[in-house]
């Protein structure tokens, strides 16, 4: 089980800068930010397009390498990872909610749920009982089956959820979850996403623009040109 | 898991994986095509070429082959003969001896090659003038006046069986020497130039005008059950007879216009299978390659989830395996039928054939025919299978260089 609500920073972003080229033109997608993001916190990163969010998220995630500044993940440093290692940090260490599912098409809810418990080796009977009880968990129980084709939006992201927090992993990063769902569907994702906080002690933060998101989160990150212009804490 | 989701990955464009799959199966097709022509003429030539009169090895005196004289022999003759019997692989061994001969009739004089036998070593199988005998009888006895000629220069020297034949050539001393025999029996294996200057004689009447001693000879003719070890024997051969002052020399080396020409038609044949190869290969790192360039959204999510380059090569590998193996497993169901066939039956291509065309004095087979070799056929499934896998490590090395943020972008 996950440690709740500590205080101890899971993530640090110490003057992390990311620059993109677009033509000629050189954009600073992500502009010096420093943050922390303690265990336990259920936050979001907030911002207009284009603000940075899903920028930061991708250097939290160790999907991206800061051209400056460094990126800690339980004091690691993803700058001296090899590619193998961020590979395995990522496997063990973070779990992922994309705002398209990004599901495997090949693989049945089952298989998409223990894909992560999969690649780290875990037993089968382990690998079968962790899964079963957290497709319980998101409520897809009797839909083990399915390939993602035959699942709506909130069902595959529902097994995204399950994929992303089956390793139990320091954080999980879940940008726009709820973009691409109807109300009463991303209601029932943050309800999920919120119990597996309040009860597991799952660290979730967030990269939207979604109001129903910013309304659950306890702690608001604000970005505007890649810089973080807002920081509430929520009681 | 990487089992199940090459299967799944395989299955999800059916129609591109079993087009695939033809191609691999094609390849084997064409290969097996290629080879099996290949080993069936070339077996078949050296076959019959090694029953014209030397094996597939022979064991003469030093120097015999680069300047063959009467002068030179061997003596011993049949303790050879006995010695190679006994070694393992060896069929047959004949005692001959092989010389030039003027022959003349009442119509005319021609030049020619005698081949003097003992008729109780010969036998149809060794011996194509035995098998080829189209007129009368084959020699049977060592010493009498016994002649067999071929059809070619029966009618140039206006000769039928029960005429007289008269041979001259030179004995061991340089002498010219003569002697009258009747034609017995006239054969026809179909090349004119064979047919057209070979003639039979008793070995022991030879040796007698040759004043050869009796157990002397020019050759001794090995055969073996596999023409393709015939290197080896030789040197079990040289090995067991241990003796000086002979050479024991491969059909290769008796035969060098033939092995020539076999030789290069062979690395012809090589050349297109390897070109057949390169289609393989190219329609397979096609496919591979055009199946990692649509899925490189979902590699990017599998590596964002934590797949390994290593692991995402290694399933990108395994689909070209997977291909690989349901290619040569059509491969092997679409040629086996046709192997059956051409192995049996064959195609019959005598209107293309000249008659009497030849290679080196060995004349072509019309029915073009398959034979597989056991090792052939190890090497095609595994040559083909090979070079599938070959094609997809380009593909499965660039999955594994996808860049997860890049490829999460992709819609």
């Amino acid at each position: 089980m996950i440690e709740k609500n500590s205080n101890t920073p899971i993530v640090r972003l110490s003057s992390v800068t990311k620059i993109y080229k677009q033509g000629r033109m050189e954009v600073k997608a992500v502009d010096a930010l420093t943050l922390a993001i303690g265990k336990g916190e259920f936050s979001a990163l907030c911002g207009p397009s284009g603000s940075g969010k899903t920028t930061t998220l991708n250097l939290i995630g160790a999907l991206d390498i800061p051209d400056s500044g460094d990126v800690m993940l339980e004091d690691r440093n993803l700058r001296d990872l090899s590619r193998t290692e961020l590979s395995r940090l990522r496997r063990d260490r973070i779990g992922f909610v994309f705002q398209a599912y990004n599901l495997v098409q090949v693989l049945t809810a089952y298989e998409n749920a223990e894909f992560v418990l999969n690649l780290q080796g875990v037993p089968r009977a382990e690998r079968k009982e962790r899964t079963m009880a957290l497709l319980k968990e998101v409520g897809l129980e009797g839909m083990e089956n399915r390939r993602p084709d035959e699942l709506s939006g909130g069902q595959q992201q529902r097994v995204a959820i399950a994929r992303a927090i089956a390793p139990e992993p320091a954080i999980v990063l879940a940008d726009e979850p709820t973009a691409n769902v109807d109300s009463a569907t991303a209601g029932a994702l943050l309800d999920l996403m919120e119990k597996l906080n309040q009860e597991k002690g799952v660290t979730f933060l967030f990269s939207t623009h979604d109001e129903r998101v910013m309304r659950r989160a306890k702690r608001i990150m604000t970005m505007r040109d890649g810089k973080l212009v807002g920081d509430e804490a929520k009681n | 898991m990487l089992f199940t989701m090459t299967w799944r990955n395989l299955s999800r464009r059916k129609r591109r994986t079993l087009i695939s799959a033809f191609t691999v199966a094609g390849g084997v097709f064409f290969s097996v095509a290629f080879t099996a022509t290949g080993d069936y003429a070339y077996t078949n030539m050296i076959n019959t070429s090694a029953t014209m009169g030397f094996g597939h090895v022979t064991v003469e005196p030093e120097g015999y082959n680069l300047s063959p004289t009467l002068q030179k022999r061997i003596g011993g003759a049949n303790a050879i003969r006995e010695k190679a019997l006994k070694i393992e692989g060896v069929t047959d061994a004949i005692v001959r001896i092989t010389g030039q001969a003027m022959f003349a009739s009442a119509a005319k004089s021609v030049g020619g090659v005698f081949i003097a036998v003992d008729p109780s070593q010969e036998s149809p199988e060794n011996n194509i003038y035995l098998r080829s005998m189209v007129e009368g009888s084959m020699l049977d006895k060592t010493d009498g006046r016994q002649v067999v000629v071929g059809w070619k220069m029966a009618k140039k020297m206006n000769l039928r069986v029960g005429k007289k034949l008269v041979y001259t050539t030179t004995d061991i001393n340089g002498e010219i020497v003569s002697e009258v025999g009747r034609i017995s029996g006239i054969f026809k294996t179909g090349v004119d130039a064979v047919d057209g200057s070979i003639a039979l004689i008793p070995i022991d009447k030879m040796r007698s005008i040759l004043h050869y001693g009796p157990d002397e000879a020019t050759l001794v003719s090995v055969f073996i059950d596999d023409q393709r070890f015939a290197g080896q024997m030789r040197d079990v051969i040289a090995s067991s007879l241990a003796m000086k002052g002979v050479d024991i020399l491969t059909w290769s080396q008796t035969q060098a216009d033939m092995a020539g020409i076999i030789a290069i038609d062979r690395r012809m044949n090589y050349l297109s299978q390897f070109l057949v190869g390169l289609v393989i290969a190219a329609g397979i790192l096609n496919t591979m390659f055009m199946s990692v360039l649509e899925r490189k959204r979902e590699f990017g999510i599998m590596m964002a989830v934590g797949m390994t380059p290593g692991r995402l090569f290694r399933l990108v590998l395994l689909e070209s395996f997977w291909l690989g193996l349901l290619g040569v497993i059509m491969g092997a169901l679409i040629t086996i039928p046709a192997y059956i066939y051409m192995s049996n039956i064959g195609i019959d291509l005598s209107s293309l054939v000249e008659d009497g065309a030849d290679v080196g004095g060995v004349l072509i087979d019309p029915i073009m025919k398959y034979r597989l070799y056991k090792q052939s056929v190890a090497a095609i499934l595994s040559g083909v299978f090979a070079l599938t896998i070959l094609a997809g490590l380009y593909p499965a090395f660039k999955a594994g260089r996808v860049a997860p943020v890049e490829n999460l972008k992709i819609v």
